[in-house]
């Protein structure tokens, strides 16, 4: 045991931590297997998790899932490729999206977060599952969400999600009034420190030496003026802040200089504006999970084609016509330099004038067209594979025809031993 | 009578060279049926070596056994010997000089049948089921070389308990093949190593799979002096690759093509798409032979890259195949090979079927 203490001393800042915490016992039993190189035990327990997805047969699929991922995190503490964990959670999380008694259920709720903490956008992720109606019922979905809001700085989002929340029913209720009380408290606390900081240059600016002998100062107070001067500095300077020191109501107007860019939150009116939030597209596959620079492999360019010398020059920026009449020339003036061309523009096809961008490819977008693609393909493909291709690619590796049949004859052999005990000893 | 005991084997006294009259689909190619075939799907098929005089068939099964046959030149099958295991057989092989057979199974273990004796003892022992299994005669070694589904490729000494070598694979074996000096094996999640056996055992290269779906069966071929030079790879999606290790000009001479595909003539409809079960070389002319889940055998020039014919669909996958050791026979088996997993199973004929060198030559493909 003295050897895992060891380990764990020198290892924990590499140990991802658990949001609902680490067994201490596995985690030790983990770092040991580790450092020992012991594979055939974890490779064996890891088979026959992958078997037992292949082979169950009961009621509750998600139950397999959920625990070979909590083995998972249990045995590999460092997350890292060994482990598969964000195949997994990806595998098992499409592999139900279809299903609806899934939707709501807690344990499959917390997948989806957990996948989507592993994404480059988790915010596309949690506007995929409502879309699809995934988690709608759930309290963790909201408080999720609105953390990864908070993350960004974007309060008014945040709040805004927990009132989605609370319309739609989310339960557990009082789970998230708790956490939505939580986050106004952050909130004020938030702009309070700000608004004392910026009080605080603001009288550097001003008083000099008043500045740090005050440090509070009423908010709403009149700023005494110094000197001769009687010229007193408008209040509502300060910006924005002051509002939400209020309670998150912004009812009075930014300040003279208005800033087009900041749309000023109105709870009235919250549910019509949907500021810099794209609309709801048809979302057709989640997005993914995994950094695409590690895990692209270069692949053939298939299906890029080089456009080609097209005769109609649709796709070519068509050189003006020719005018009608002879423009008059003079004899002593020199043609306009023309920047040395070797390529005859007429037939020049290759370069053409500059095309707007095309809106980015974010790997989501990519992974979208990819499926549509497949399920395209698919429909219309004209080949199909004459084997189980779903139980074969189920679990996080890939099993062959040889260890499923070996697998049932094991399950069969075993219960027939089970089932004739006496029967063992004559052989 | 039947050697092996009473079984409800399909066809005990099938003989002829044309066969019986039996439903077309079951027998379309009117080849020889094997007596007494095991009761389960047929695994893996061994014709002995030429150093021993005859021809001898051995086959693994399902049903945990590895029985021996002898092959006579009217056409004749006589069933010779059994032995079993404590689980099903998945591979087997013979010593160079055919007086052994080592064999493999799902119950982690491998053994090694004399025949003479007919005595068996085991001469190996993995964590996991273990899949492959081939004998290695070098000039100053020889040994059994054993891949399994634990991840590791184990040299044994027949005379020790212990591995002579053990070799890492980065992940679990499916399929191998051994011409010396080369060693192929193509692994789980589309891996692929190659090994030199010269002196000991060590890993030569890590080759990036030539195709896109998981890896089923692999062949090494020879050139025309007969070393080994590249190998045939076949996948679950009725493709085989030809891959040369050392290729003047890889790009060209490295190539893939489709096969086990129902006829695809008709395009409104899908092209079903079978696997490859097994992969074997003619020992003289070079040309081989691919059998599919789809209950076909075809055989192929990879030089000419033609296909040179096609057999008539069984009514079951074909599942393993053999020349002997100067190309006159072929043996194929037929029989349930898991494609499309089902927990109850009712109708089965495990049988081995010869097909003589006599249809052979009537294609009139001999090429020298």
């Amino acid at each position: 045991m003295a050897e895992c203490d060891a380990e764990w001393e020198l290892c924990k800042e590499n140990i991802q931590p658990l949001r609902q915490g680490r067994s201490v016992s596995a985690l030790h039993q983990a770092l040991c297997q580790q450092q020992e190189g012991n594979h055939t035990a974890l490779n064996q327990q890891k088979q026959a998790f992958e078997s037992e997805l292949r082979l169950y047969d009961g009621d509750d699929p998600l139950d397999v899932w959920v625990r070979y991922i909590k083995w998972t995190k249990q045995t590999y503490p460092q997350g890292g490729k060994e482990s598969n964990l964000s195949v997994l959670l990806e595998r098992a999380v499409t592999r139900f999206t279809a299903d609806k008694k899934y939707h709501n259920d807690v344990r499959y709720v917390e997948l989806w977060i957990e996948f989507a903490e592993g994404c480059s956008d988790p915010m596309d992720v949690y506007r995929y599952m409502q879309a699809q109606g995934i988690g709608t019922m759930q309290a963790a979905l909201y408080i999720a969400w609105s953390e990864e809001y908070e993350k960004r700085g974007n309060i008014k989002m945040a709040d805004g999600v927990f009132q989605d929340g609370v319309k739609c029913g989310a339960e557990p209720v009082e789970k998230l009034h708790a956490f939505h009380r939580a986050l106004q408290a952050r909130a004020c606390r938030q702009m309070m420190s700000s608004i004392t900081d910026q009080q605080r240059d603001d009288d550097e600016d001003d008083d000099g030496d008043e500045g740090a002998a005050e440090p509070q100062r009423a908010s709403l107070a009149e700023l005494k003026a110094k000197g001769k001067k009687k010229a007193v500095v408008p209040i509502n300077r300060v910006k924005a802040s002051v509002g939400y020191a209020r309670g998150l109501q912004f009812k009075q107007p930014l300040g003279p200089r208005q800033n087009s860019r900041l749309v000023i939150f109105d709870e009235n009116k919250a549910s019509e504006t949907e500021p810099q939030e794209p609309r709801f597209e048809i979302w057709t596959a989640p997005p993914t999970a995994r950094a695409k620079e590690n895990e692209q492999k270069p692949e053939k360019w298939t299906n890029v084609k080089m456009p080609l010398k097209s005769r109609s020059g649709l796709s070519v920026a068509v050189p003006p016509p020719k005018p009608s009449f002879q423009p008059f020339v003079e004899e002593d003036v020199q043609p306009p330099a023309v920047t040395p061309c070797k390529i005859n523009p007429a037939v020049n096809s290759v370069l053409s004038s500059r095309k707007p961008c095309r809106p980015e490819q974010t790997p989501l977008k990519m992974l979208q067209e990819r499926m549509q693609l497949q399920t395209q393909e698919d429909g219309k493909s004209r080949e199909q594979s004459m084997y189980c291709r779903e139980l074969l690619y189920s679990g996080a590796s890939e099993f062959c025809f040889e260890e499923l049949r070996a697998e049932r004859y094991r399950q069969k052999h075993a219960h027939r031993l089970l089932s004739k005990p006496e029967q063992t000893h004559a052989n | 009578m039947s050697l092996f005991g009473t079984n409800t084997g399909f066809g005990s006294g099938g003989t002829g060279v044309f066969g019986s009259t039996t439903t077309d689909s079951h027998n379309p190619m009117k080849d020889v049926e094997v007596t007494s075939p095991p009761d389960d799907s047929i695994s893996c098929l061994a014709f002995s070596p030429p150093t021993m005089p005859g021809n001898f068939l051995i086959g693994g099964s399902w049903a945990n056994d590895v029985r021996c046959w002898e092959v006579q030149d009217n056409g004749q099958t006589v069933p010779k010997a059994q032995q079993m295991h404590t689980g099903p057989v998945l591979d087997v092989c013979w010593s160079d000089d055919g007086s052994k057979v080592f064999t493999a199974s799902c119950d982690k273990t491998a053994k090694m049948w004399d025949l003479n004796s007919n005595q068996t003892i085991q001469i190996a022992q993995h964590e996991g089921p273990i899949r492959t299994i081939h004998w290695i005669k070098a000039p100053n070694y020889s040994c059994v070389m054993t891949g399994s589904w634990d991840k590791t490729l184990k040299f044994w000494d027949t005379r020790s308990p212990n591995p002579m070598m053990s070799l890492q694979m980065p992940e679990r074996c499916y399929c191998a093949d051994v011409v010396y000096p080369m060693a192929v094996v193509a692994t789980a999640e589309r891996g692929l190593i190659v090994y030199q056996l010269e002196n000991q055992p060590s890993e030569f290269r890590r080759i990036e799979s030539p195709l896109k779906h998981q890896h089923r069966c692999v062949a090494i071929f020879k050139d025309k002096q007969s070393k080994p030079t590249g190998f045939a790879l076949g996948s679950i999606e009725g493709r085989v690759a030809i891959h040369y290790i050392n290729p003047p000009n890889p790009a060209k001479d490295n190539f893939t093509f489709k096969c086990h595909r129902s006829n695809g003539t008709n395009t409104a409809t899908p092209q079903d798409i079978y696997a490859v079960n097994a992969i074997s070389f003619h020992p003289v002319h070079g040309t081989l032979a691919t059998v599919g889940s789809d209950g076909r055998f075809s055989f192929w020039d990879k030089d000419a890259r033609t296909k040179l014919k096609t057999s008539e669909q069984l009514d079951q996958p074909i599942t393993a195949c053999c020349f002997n050791n100067n190309g006159n026979i072929f043996a194929y088996a037929s029989s349930y090979d898991w494609s499309k997993v089902q927990s109850q199973y009712t109708y089965f004929s495990f049988v081995c079927w010869l097909w003589y060198s006599i249809y052979y030559s009537q294609l009139g493909y001999f090429i020298d």
